[in-house]
């Protein structure tokens, strides 16, 4: 008989280390672990604040043997908003972690091509910093990240300290300057794509942002000559449990939560419910 | 395990006995035409179904009961866990499982296939331990149909007719107001040692008298097998079927409410109003139906028209549960969902007219 664990659905409360605001929208969580998460780049956790509620956030961090879990927090609804005003030596509730994530055995050997639109840089973090971490196991590495304008812009210290690991390349694209000091590029995500130095056969691509960017970006990247199965997608869904049961993230016959919310193209290229 | 032959007088004051000492849930009126599994009192009125004149509706049919039995494993409203701050402002959350004992008895085939599904659903991956703990307590007793519902009913196209597999107990009316009662599992066995019920000398016989008492067809057909109903709703994405019986949908959600195969829910946070200090988490029913259900953050809806939403209640049903599930259909045919939509959409008319498309198409 399977094990069944009666607390899968009662979050364990962690208390912060770090809170920091990243932007007007997004504020940064480090929290202190009893024993580490062990997860996987591309996981989530479901978040808590008993009282208020409870929502899915993507794990922003790498994994690895270590206490902490951090976690970039957008405004959203009312438990985000209540998420914002919490400082360090406050407590969240967290579950999981949920989903299948990456494994980073499949980018060994690889270049690897990552292409981020607003806050879905946060869950490629979590990708990214053992890429970064274990230089020597991939192989080249390209970043693309867009967003609104300069001052939306997220981990930009990171991604400038990404850009000096030699193999990496980081490109830092927003839609509009809006009149602010900005040393990246200007345009979308999709506009790099074309003129990389890339090959197909050698390559696997990450993709995470909002569900208006993929199928742009995915377009770009079959006009490379990228195949489906090189494509991962990181897919977000309304959740409410993380254990494929509350019925808000199915995509056709698979859950986000479950199933995902890493997705090889391949697998949901068919489901015509998967991107929008 | 011996079966037993015993008049349903007798069986229903040994019901009424059982609820002395275990809690006991049996359809009970509501109101005129609507029953609902209820906790067996002293004074509660239970009646079955007369083999002799089954036409006779004063008691109750699995249409009658509008909630499914299925919802006394998951109830709306459902405590999950609480929670408490201490003196020094850390909280403490403390899940609730309800491990207590329950018998469900006069469960008819489609619900108890409803909950065999369920069974499934919930014990698949991550298994959901609320339902696991409710369902491991609950002992199951069945009643067969000699009778269809009403024309909303289609259990044996849908494959349930007949079904008895998770029922510990299963009952089958018998002429002179009889009901043929069989153990079908070690508890129910147990349940029934001491009944002081007369023993059945031959079960087949009475089986084979129930079953001729059936009209044949029994209730509403496909015009083809369920398999390839199945088929043809897994390949209609583009059919303008959804648009036609979706035009009048009130995106109310009710069907979603009444399936006893529909799980999805949301959860609610509350502190105490009188002790801030404390609160809970609860869940409840939700419904893929209502129009912000495939939402997310930021707004874009992945199925914005009553359309998109009705076509995945009913690929939910036939198509992608199972397709996880081994190839059971998760549509039971109870009927409930055409039975109280509030303008008459009828799932059974939607797979008929995919059916109908498909052939077409060939």
């Amino acid at each position: 008989m399977k094990a069944i664990d009666p607390r899968i659905l009662t979050p364990t409360m962690v208390r912060i280390s770090e809170a920091a605001d990243m932007t007007a929208q997004e504020r940064f969580f480090r929290l202190r672990l009893s024993r580490p998460l062990g997860h996987r780049p591309g996981q989530f956790v479901m978040v808590s604040v008993p009282g208020i509620g409870e929502a899915p956030i993507s794990i922003c961090c790498g994994p690895g043997d270590h206490d902490r879990l951090e976690l970039l927090v957008r405004s959203a609804g009312s438990l985000t908003m209540v998420l914002r005003r919490l400082e360090a030596g406050d407590q969240v509730g967290i579950r999981g972690p949920f989903g299948t994530g990456f494994d980073l055995a499949d980018f060994e050997g690889r270049d690897v091509l990552i292409v981020a639109g607003g806050l879905g840089l946060a869950p490629l973090r979590s990708l990214i910093e053992p890429l970064i971490l274990d230089r020597q196991r991939f192989g080249r590495i390209t970043i693309i990240s867009g967003c609104r304008t300069p001052a939306d812009e997220l981990f930009g210290r990171e991604m400038r300290a990404w850009s000096r690991v030699p193999g990496t390349r980081v490109i830092r694209l927003v839609n509009d300057t809006a009149h602010l000091p900005w040393d990246g590029e200007v345009g979308l995500v999709t506009a790099p794509i074309a003129g990389l130095d890339m090959d197909p056969a050698a390559t696997l691509a990450v993709l995470c942002g909002p569900p208006v960017m993929y199928k742009f970006v995915i377009m770009e990247l079959a006009g490379r000559g990228l195949a489906h199965d090189r494509i991962f997608i990181d897919l977000e869904r309304r959740m409410r449990c993380g254990i494929g049961k509350c019925g808000h993230c199915q995509i056709n016959h698979l859950t986000c939560c479950q199933d995902g919310p890493v997705f090889r193209l391949s697998t949901v290229q068919s489901l015509p419910e998967a991107l929008a | 395990m011996g079966s037993y032959l015993v008049e349903r007088s007798v069986f229903i004051d040994w019901i009424s006995r059982l609820a002395r000492h275990e809690k006991v849930y049996f359809p009970l009126p509501v109101s005129k035409s609507s029953f609902r599994f209820s906790r067996v009192r002293s004074r509660s009125r239970l009646a079955l179904e007369d083999f002799d004149d089954p036409r006779q509706a004063k008691p109750f049919r699995a249409s009658a009961c509008i909630p499914p039995p299925v919802r006394l494993l998951a109830p709306d409203n459902e405590l999950l866990f609480t929670f408490r701050r201490d003196s020094a402002g850390d909280c403490h959350p403390t899940p609730v499982l309800d491990h207590n004992r329950r018998i469900l008895a006069g469960v008819r085939p489609c619900d108890l296939k409803a909950i065999a599904l369920m069974d499934r659903f919930q014990g698949d991956g991550i298994a959901d331990p609320y339902y696991l703990a409710r369902r491991g307590n609950t002992l199951l007793i069945g009643h067969d149909c000699l009778q269809p519902c009403d024309e909303y009913c289609f259990c044996e196209a849908a494959g349930s007719l007949s079904w008895r597999q998770g029922a510990d107990i299963f009952l089958t009316p018998q002429p002179q107001a009889r009901l043929l009662v069989e153990p079908l599992t070690d508890q129910g066995a147990a349940l029934l040692a001491d009944a002081g019920f007369p023993a059945c000398s031959d079960v087949q016989a009475c089986r084979a008298r129930a079953a001729a008492r059936r009209p044949t067809p029994f209730a509403r057909q496909f015009k083809a097998p369920l398999a390839r109903v199945m088929h043809a709703v897994a390949e209609s994405w583009q059919s303008p079927v959804w648009e036609r019986h979706a035009g009048r949908c009130f995106s109310c959600g009710t069907c979603n409410l009444v399936c006893p195969t529909c799980s999805c829910f949301d959860v609610r946070d509350d502190f105490n109003v009188e002790d801030p200090d404390s609160g809970r988490r609860t869940r409840h029913r939700d419904a893929c139906m209502l129009e912000d259900f495939a939402e997310v953050a930021g707004g874009y809806n992945f199925r914005k028209s009553p359309a998109a939403r009705q076509r995945h209640r009913v690929m939910r049903k036939f198509v992608y549960l199972p397709q996880r599930f081994g190839g059971t259909g998760f549509c039971v045919g109870c009927g409930r969902c055409g039975r109280q939509c509030t303008v008459a959409i009828d799932i059974f008319t939607i797979a008929t007219d995919l059916l109908a498309g498909a052939g077409e198409a060939a």
